[in-house]
């Protein structure tokens, strides 16, 4: 029975991630856009959550559906004028086409890899350090977490925290008004 | 469910992401596509270290959403200085780098 909860879970989660997808690339209205955004990524941070994951659906919940986006829709209201959703002829039309055609050709290659599981085969080939096990000893997911992330990765989670300055700044050089650079 | 189901799920929200860029000619929107596809390849991460019972893909989740968070801060910068200086952000017109 729990097996059969899991699969409905997981149709029902499917149908909501594709069906806010196509909003966010069908929408107009670009506001509209960012709430079906934040549609999927809630439902990807259910799947996070079926799938074991409880400190990542968390940090998704918390930091990209909230901070990320919040910032995101403060710039999208800010530029999204209310006349300026119907505009003349499309110049570039064709791109819609050749955009289907790649859609097309990106999915039936990524299914083809998933069900002959050409990419699980590499990723197990690859060694990697269990999971189960981990949480197990050291009493937890996000303990777990926390051990594999400042023991086998402090490396990269330093440079994490320059990249997270040096966008800081990025944005702060950007953000200046230009008439302030004289002084 | 097994991983494949997963994998083609993430597959197919890559693939709508992929699709936001090619097509939509708002910059917003095409942000906001970029971030399907991160989010996309952040299933298949956690799908696959769930199944290969491995801690490396909350990792990678974890890293790519800093590093999502460092590209929206700078690529929302950017656009808002196009704004300032063009008042028209269609990035059809967009095809020169001076202000």
């Amino acid at each position: 029975m729990p097996v059969l909860f899991s699969q409905i879970a997981f149709y029902v989660l499917a149908a909501v991630a594709v069906a806010s997808a196509l909003g966010v690339v069908i929408n107009r209205n670009a506001v509209y856009s960012m709430l079906s955004l934040i549609v999927n990524l809630l439902s990807l941070a259910l799947f996070f959550l079926s799938l074991g994951g409880l400190f990542i659906a968390t940090i998704q919940v918390l930091i990209y559906a909230g901070a990320v986006m919040v910032l995101f829709l403060f710039v999208v209201t800010m530029l999204t004028p209310g006349g300026q959703a119907q505009q003349g002829d499309d110049p570039l039309r064709w791109q819609w086409g050749a955009g289907i055609g790649m859609g097309v050709i990106l999915i039936g290659a990524l299914t083809w890899a998933g069900v002959t599981g050409a990419i699980a085969q590499d990723a197990k080939a690859a060694g990697l350090n269990s999971l189960t096990a981990a949480m197990q000893s050291f009493g937890g997911n996000t303990e777990a977490f926390g051990m594999a992330l400042f023991h086998g990765y402090a490396f990269p989670f330093e440079i994490t925290g320059l990249l997270l300055v040096a966008a800081a700044l990025g944005a702060v050089a950007l953000g200046r008004r230009p008439d302030a650079a004289d002084e | 469910m097994p991983l494949s189901a997963y994998v083609t799920l993430s597959g197919v929200l890559f693939a709508i992401g992929a699709l936001g860029v090619l097509a939509r000619k708002n910059p917003l929107i095409m942000f906001m596509s970029i971030e399907l596809m991160l989010n996309a390849v952040n299933l298949s991460f956690m799908a696959f270290a769930h199944f290969l019972d491995s801690v490396q893909g909350w990792i990678f989740v974890f890293l790519t959403l800093t590093v999502a968070a460092a590209e929206v801060v700078v690529g929302l910068a950017i656009i808002v200085s196009i704004f300032r200086s063009r008042t028209n952000i269609d990035v059809d017109e967009l095809n020169s780098l001076k202000g």
